[in-house]
């Protein structure tokens, strides 16, 4: 169902393309991902590579690493055809392919010269010493070409995210030339904040400019949009749209990514279901970079916490969570005096966490789905004195079906789904517990626009219930789109509270980048109760 | 609200996403055939022996098969106790040494000092306890390595039962109702076996029906997230170090009653092969994962290997060699399962 929109015959027959991937199978087991999907890049572009969780983008770029064998299809890189049987990762470097992951590999605590060395080996004097100076003037150099005014002996984790990501990137393409090479970026800016990315996109179009072939995989469709020449959009292992030298709106890649179906990602000021009776009221809390925060939220309210990367978003909800006692401030909860001295206690008050780090936080990817989600339930089913199986399989089907996960059963393992349904089902564990206050830390990182769509309606259902949720985002559109209030964190201090509804998404963006530092704390604590009832 | 252009979005995806999904699963008889290789194999091994020309005389007869399972009783103990730490990550090399110092110290409190039996019993069970408690205060609080941890502590706990027995074997003076207890049968069995089998079910109980029992699984699998979903992650670490050292030092003890004499040792020739039996276990029952059953029966499956070895005039090395290469191929394979689990 190649739905090709603007769908041109992507070969063009003057210049050889820099990359021809055509009409390659792949299947894992019973499960199709690729059904002869094809990817073509002109040279000098930056091409995007879209689709949603589980579109078969991933395997794509995986087979072209050499990482997963393809079944079948054809690969021409720079006119040069390459078998796909015995392709190898050697084969992909030999070829001019550089990869650049969501995960740098960079060495964090070793300096840029020495990540860079590592890679492409250190220059030696005679009895096989390295030669610190020449190398560091060769770094230099390479860093000079890539615009990172660094100095070479700093280490990696000195630097800032973007720039870091620059490191990656200019040690990879080092010592090569760039015009034969194919940068593939996949989820460059996933980690990033969104100040950081633009940082980092506005580099990466100006190595287009200077003739290099990208490639990039991104789930931020607005970061692609303004850096990308060519899409293809994939979908269920298919190309489900190919437009060349196209400026396309969000809306339109969503709708080709979605497959016709409009998905609302941002319903028109969606209004407030607070009751307006206080559920959570934090009291000049400080703890870590949390400098005297106040606040307060309210029942079935959806609060937005806005912030740059280390403002103390994720401080101030793992504060809440009881994760980490805070060094001074009261917290209530529903009118009760709350003070979690632990994870446990928070549970017991009606609260839950859904982390930042999916990954690193929230899986146990070797356990299965069942297990997953009874995990937060384990005190609850004691009460029996006796755990079976069948009534957690029960509990499990039905949350399955009640939050839409795509799974092949509750037996499945945690880490056989894709991103979004990993993050639906971490949503479910809590939202099983129908908690008083649900914290949601990046809740759609790594996520695919559907099962995004899904997660929003999801966390609107149950504040509409009267769950007060509040949710901490480095996403300014989701934010906008999800909140009724946004509280504006800068360098742990609360900055700015503002209702959604009042200003659009670059209104918040700007008050989010406004410098704070310079700026006296705007935060009356008895404007807020004025503001919001 | 103007709510207007939202779908019901948490409605199932429309029919036109012709969706992926396919679901993949192992047909039932294969994940039997795996789930119960390891049983199957231990019924191959002992029809093997019993009809084997070199050991078919004294293997497959009642009373081999009362020394066999009378002896392992205490290697499956201790492979019991090794899962505790084991399935929350965490490895436990004292825990030879522990049962080894119980026994020497049961049998020196009742030969040395006199002490009435439910003392000499009950005070070394709770020395051990004291053992795991500070093996566990040192992994957890201090963040020490548990390997190189509690490798220092069975080094340091096999010097002092070296010194308390001045290496003598403490054979005379020992309370002959525990011996007594020792070769105790009931219907044909000796009791040590129904002991095993109950502490078996207890912590087979313990680790599916219990939220302490699951939340040293979910540690296992993922420290960080098992924090996040309110388990106390150093505490539950920390007792079970204290209750795997609590199940050693009854095994020392019940090593004592089968024995009737207590030497000093390093307990290595407890722990191997009870480690041996942990590791083939996890490729039993639910592959890939430390199980109690699959314990139990790789206990089995190496003693009966071991046994049969034996009877058909191997020498004494081969034992060791045995469960050497039991230990790598059931490390190989449980390492094996698990990984082609993880990848689904």
């Amino acid at each position: 169902m190649v739905t090709s929109e603007k769908s041109t015959g992507a070969s063009s027959p003057t210049a050889p393309l820099a990359l021809d991937l055509r009409s390659v199978d792949k299947h894992f087991g019973g499960t199709k991902a690729l059904r002869g999907a094809s990817l073509a890049v002109r040279p000098g572009t930056v091409h995007a590579l879209l689709g949603g969780n589980g579109s078969g983008k991933s395997t794509a770029i995986k087979i072209l690493a050499g990482v997963y064998e393809a079944d079948a299809g054809e690969l021409a890189i720079f006119g040069e055809s390459h078998p796909l049987t015995g392709y190898t990762s050697t084969t992909a470097a030999a070829a001019g392919l550089r990869f650049v992951h969501q995960d740098l590999g960079l060495f964090e605590d070793l300096s840029i010269e020495e990540n860079f060395a590592l890679d492409a080996g250190y220059p030696r004097n005679a009895v096989g010493g390295v030669r610190w100076s020449v190398l560091r003037r060769q770094v230099a150099k390479v860093l000079a070409e890539y615009e990172l005014d660094v100095d070479p002996r700093r280490p990696v984790h000195e630097l800032r995210p973007s720039d870091r990501t620059m490191v990656a990137i200019a040690r990879a393409l080092q010592g090569a030339d760039t015009e034969r090479l194919i940068l593939v970026l996949d989820e460059p800016t996933a980690s990033l904040a969104a100040h950081e990315s633009n940082l980092l996109l506005e580099k990466v179009r100006r190595l287009a400019d200077r003739g290099q072939t990208v490639i990039i995989v991104s789930h931020r469709l607005q970061e692609v949009l303004s850096v990308a020449h060519d899409f293809t959009v994939f979908r269920d292992g298919r190309v489900a749209g190919v437009l060349v030298d196209a400026e396309p709106t969000e809306d339109e890649l969503i709708s080709i990514m979605a497959g016709g179906l409009v998905v609302a990602l941002r319903p028109t000021g969606s209004e407030s279901h607070t009751t307006a009776r206080p559920m959570l009221e934090v009291k000049s809390m400080s703890s870590g970079p949390l400098r005297n925060v106040s606040f307060t939220a309210h029942e079935g309210e959806i609060l937005g916490i806005a912030g740059l990367v280390g403002s103390g978003r994720s401080s101030l909800l793992q504060a809440i969570f009881g994760a980490f006692e805070p060094v001074s401030g009261t917290m209530s909860l529903g009118g009760a005096p709350y003070a979690p001295r632990t994870v446990d206690d928070a549970m017991r008050s009606g609260v839950g966490l859904v982390p930042e780090n999916r990954v690193r936080e929230a899986a146990f990817m070797d356990r299965s789905v069942r297990e997953n989600l009874s995990v937060a339930m384990l005190a609850e089913y004691w009460s029996a004195k006796w755990m079976p199986r069948g009534r957690e399989t029960r509990k499990a089907e039905e949350l399955i079906k009640r939050f839409g996960v795509k799974v092949a059963g509750p037996s499945a393992l945690f880490s056989s789904m894709s991103g979004g349904n990993q993050q639906k089902v971490v949503i479910a564990r809590w939202l099983q517990r129908d908690p008083r206050v649900l914290l949601l830390d990046e809740p759609t990182q790594g996520v695919d626009v559907m099962s995004r769509a899904d997660i929003y309606a999801t966390i609107r259902r149950y504040a509409q219930a009267g769950c007060t949720v509040i949710v901490a985002s480095s996403d300014m559109s989701e934010l906008h789109a999800l909140c009724d209030r946004i509280l504006v964190l800068a360098r742990g201090r609360i900055t700015q509270d503002v209702l959604a509804s009042d200003l659009d998404v670059d209104g918040l963006t700007s008050l989010v980048l406004r410098e704070p530092s310079t700026r006296k704390t705007i935060y009356e604590p008895t404007l807020e109760e004025t503001t919001t009832s | 609200m103007t709510d207007t252009s939202a779908p019901p979005a948490s409605a199932p995806p429309a029919p036109a996403t012709e969706s992926v999904v396919t679901i993949k699963r192992t047909p039932l008889f294969a994940r039997i055939l795996e789930n119960y290789a390891l049983l199957i194999l231990t019924a191959l091994v002992f029809l093997f022996f019993s009809f084997y020309p070199a050991s078919s005389a004294a293997f497959p007869t009642v009373n081999n098969l009362n020394v066999i399972l009378g002896s392992q009783a205490v290697v499956a103990l201790i492979a019991i106790a090794a899962l505790f730490p084991l399935i929350c990550g965490y490895f436990d090399f004292s825990l030879g040494a522990t049962a080894a110092m119980a026994q020497v110290l049961s049998a020196g409190f009742m030969a040395k000092s006199g002490w009435p039996i439910w003392a000499a019993i009950l005070v070394p069970i709770l020395i051990a306890g004291v053992v795991g408690a500070l093996n566990g205060f040192f992994v957890t609080r201090l963040h020490m390595s548990p390997f190189v941890t509690t490798l220092g502590m069975a080094l340091l706990l096999s010097g002092i039962t070296l010194w308390y027995t001045g290496g003598q074997t403490i054979i005379s003076g020992i309370d002959p109702e525990i011996t007594r207890f020792g070769s105790m049968r009931i219907i044909g069995l000796p009791v040590v076996v129904f002991l095993v089998l109950a502490v078996a079910a207890v912590a087979w109980y313990f680790f599916t029906h219990t939220p302490y029992g699951r939340s040293l699984y979910a540690i296992g699998s993922n420290a960080a997230s098992a924090r996040l979903v309110g388990v106390r992650v150093d505490r539950n670490v920390w007792w079970s170090f204290i209750v795997a050292a609590l199940i050693a030092g009854g095994a020392g003890t019940m090593q004592l009653a089968r024995m009737g004499s207590a030497t000093a040792s390093a307990g290595n020739e407890l722990l191997f092969p009870a480690l041996a039996a942990v590791f083939l276990g996890a490729t039993a029952i639910t592959p890939g994962f430390f199980n109690v059953w699959g314990t139990v029966i790789g206990a089995i499956f190496v003693s009966i290997s071991v046994s049969g070895l034996t009877l058909s005039g191997a020498s004494g090395w081969a034992s060791n060699v045995f469960n050497g290469i039991a230990l790598l191929a059931a490390v190989g394979l449980s390492t094996y399962l698990g990984r082609r689990k993880r990848r689904g």
